[in-house]
């Protein structure tokens, strides 16, 4: 009642000052630059020269060349990794992984969605319990089974185990699509002579485009970050970029924390881009006008 | 063009939300049915089992004398407007028309072939000029129009229509039904029309089934559900405002309804003895204000104008009864009144609280 005597007393447009709405926002931008200062950071130190990277704090002299160090030949014989190659690497794995998800992960989503059978809710949780499970559990027998199959550093190997990661977001994600979907679309479709499998495609899948797309971008950019498995289960041929940034860091010798700042912002735009490019498929609407509730 | 028979069939959802409950029906060749009830009632879920998008938990569906009941919807020739329209969002009026034409189930169309039906349907239906808009760029009315269009434009066995005309406004709702009515192929087709408008049901049923909680109550023409409504329900059902049910006891030849002072004639075909205790439904249409001496004398309580119409509540020796009049005698609140009603209007149902059913006319009564 007293707040909504207070808020009765306030022009349009007026804002309400109060401690608790003032403190509110002063927390916010706290927490806002605390949560920023990392990448800020990061991007300083990738532009520090190896001299003065531990030495300086916010005055250097800026450069560009810890960039091209690292895809150059040089960083590659710093570390024995050629990082241009892990990168290309990564792409192809977690695009792979992406691409295996979506073919398998679309059907079953729309399964779950539609179909409510015993154990139905169980199968899910058991896809969803992939996740809770930490990666480290799994990696002994994994490493095991991958040696003896020859799946170790291979490519293949990569995508089949990335699916741990991508395949429940992406299945999960899109259920609660295709579970929000009218019926009827579908329903229409059976009657106007088309099988569930064209219903499916021509109806059920143009609706969920931002969905799918919200997924495969989550999907990629889980997997792009996932760096247990190629750690345990690669080496130089399915190696990837989160592995490599590492090597920066040195086995022993000296630390680039230069390098690796420089090569960690490389790694990260693969994911920006992609996530810009697909952004307007995230916007919904498209089911807009389609349906009365 | 077919025959339907639903023979017993059930529909439970969940564990226990019973959509259908064991109905049975039959619908001739080229036969206008209607399904009328209250939402919940399981007309749609009627529907959807005979188009087979529901798979029905016992009995059976057979369209021109073939069992369908496991059937693929798309197997079964039949055509259906949704209640939400469903019509492909991305898709243009012509692309949502052309697409039962396209999936090779419903015969084999050339180009040529397409486009000629798809412009016979808009011209019947006055969408000619929306055919490259998409459905979020139409108003209500037209999508309902171009819903209506997917079912016109193949050739069906049987038409499914769920409540096609619920979502437009009054005006435009009585136009369509008009339309719907003079629709050649609506009158040649086996059409199942889904309804909660009693309106709609009477206007445009050869023959009307009347549901509730997911059983049918009667099935008849709409002259036998109005005249003889085989219980409590199905008389509510049907008019506006409801008719008016009075408790009565049956006295030499007459229903004494209220406290007593007021009566009205026993009808002829009504099996009642002296001293039953019965219920009287009189319908506030069929009460005629006269100026004549009359048993039903009372006083306005209420004169409410609805339009055309004058809704008088009259208060007749205590029981409050609802009476339309044309408006013409100037009968004002506070004024004293006298109804009349004939003899064949009178309705007599068993006594007792909730529905109760018809007494006599046992051949016109509920089908369960």
């Amino acid at each position: 009642m007293a707040l909504s005597m207070s808020r009765a007393e306030l022009l349009p447009g007026q804002r309400r000052w109060s401690i608790g709405a003032v403190a509110a926002d002063v927390g916010l931008v706290i927490w806002f630059v605390f949560s920023l200062f990392p990448i800020f950071w990061m991007l300083m130190l990738a532009l520090k020269n190896a001299e003065q990277q531990t030495t300086t704090y916010f005055s250097f002299s800026p450069t560009w060349s810890n960039f091209a160090t690292v895809v150059s030949e040089k960083g590659t014989q710093m570390t024995s990794v050629d990082f241009k190659a892990s990168l290309l690497t990564s792409l192809l794995n977690c695009g792979g992984a992406v691409i295996v998800s979506l073919v398998i992960g679309i059907p079953a989503a729309y399964a779950a969605g539609r179909w409510q059978y015993r154990g139905s809710n169980d199968l899910m949780f058991q896809m969803l319990s992939f996740r809770f499970a930490p990666e480290l559990m799994v990696i002994v027998p994994l490493f095991v089974i991958y040696n003896q199959i020859g799946l170790f550093d291979t490519k293949v190997g990569m995508i089949w185990v990335l699916q741990l990661v991508t395949m429940p977001l992406v299945v999960w994600i899109l259920r609660s699509y295709f579970q929000d979907l009218p019926e009827d679309l579908e329903q229409a479709a059976l009657l106007d002579g088309y099988t569930r499998r064209r219903a499916f495609l021509m109806v059920a899948i143009p609706m969920v485009r931002p969905g799918i797309a919200a997924a495969a971008l989550l999907a990629f950019i889980f997997a792009w970050n996932n760096y247990v498995f190629p750690l345990i289960l690669a080496d130089s041929n399915a190696g990837t970029v989160t592995v490599a940034i590492t090597k920066f860091l040195g086995g022993g010798g000296q630390a680039y924390y230069n390098l690796t700042a420089a090569a960690a912002l490389i790694a990260a735009l693969p994911p920006l881009v992609l996530a810009l490019t697909i952004q307007r498929y995230l916007v919904r609407g498209l089911s807009f006008g389609a349906v009365k509730a | 063009m077919a025959t339907i028979t639903v023979t017993n069939i059930g529909k439970t959802y969940g564990k226990d939300v019973t959509a259908v409950d064991d109905i049975s029906f039959d619908v001739a060749d080229g036969e206008f049915f209607v399904i009328l009830g209250p939402s919940g009632a399981g007309k749609t879920t009627t529907l959807k089992s005979i188009a087979g998008l529901v798979d029905v938990d016992k009995g059976a569906v057979s369209i021109g004398g073939v069992d369908v009941t496991s059937v693929e919807p798309y197997h079964r020739n039949v055509a259906m407007a949704f209640e939400s329209y469903a019509l492909y969002p991305q898709k243009t009026v012509a692309e949502n028309l052309a697409s039962p034409l396209k999936s090779g189930r419903t015969g084999k169309y050339s180009d040529a072939d397409q486009a000629k039906r798809i412009d016979q349907v808009t011209t019947t239906l006055g969408i000619n000029h929306l055919k490259n808009r998409l459905p979020r760029e139409l108003s209500n009315g037209q999508r309902q129009r171009v819903a209506l269009g997917r079912v016109l434009v193949r050739p069906a066995d049987v038409y499914l229509l769920d409540e096609p005309l619920s979502h437009l406004d009054a005006k435009l709702r009585a136009a369509m039904r008009a339309e719907l009515k003079q629709l050649g192929a609506m009158s040649n087709t086996t059409t199942i029309y889904v309804t909660h408008d009693y309106q709609e049901a009477l206007a445009l049923g050869d023959r009307i089934a009347v549901m509730r909680n997911g059983r049918l109550m009667q099935i008849g023409t709409p002259e036998e559900i109005w005249r003889r409504p085989a219980d409590t329900f199905v008389a509510r059902s049907l008019g506006q405002p409801e008719i008016n049910l009075l408790d009565g006891v049956v006295d030499e030849g007459r229903i004494r309804l209220g406290d007593g002072s007021l009566d009205v004639p026993v009808p002829a075909d009504a099996p009642v003895q002296r001293g039953d205790r019965v219920r009287v439904g009189l319908r506030p249409c069929d009460l005629h204000v006269t100026s004549d001496e009359g048993s039903l004398r009372g006083r306005v309580v209420l004169a409410e104008r609805l339009g055309r119409n004058i809704e008088l509540t009259v208060d007749v020796a205590g029981a409050q009864l609802i009476a339309l009049t044309s408006g013409r005698h100037g009968v004002g609140e506070g004024d004293a009144v006298t109804l009349r009603i004939a003899e064949s209007d009178i309705h007599v149902f068993t006594p007792g609280d909730g529905d109760t059913s018809r007494l006599g006319d046992k051949t016109l009564e509920a089908v369960q």
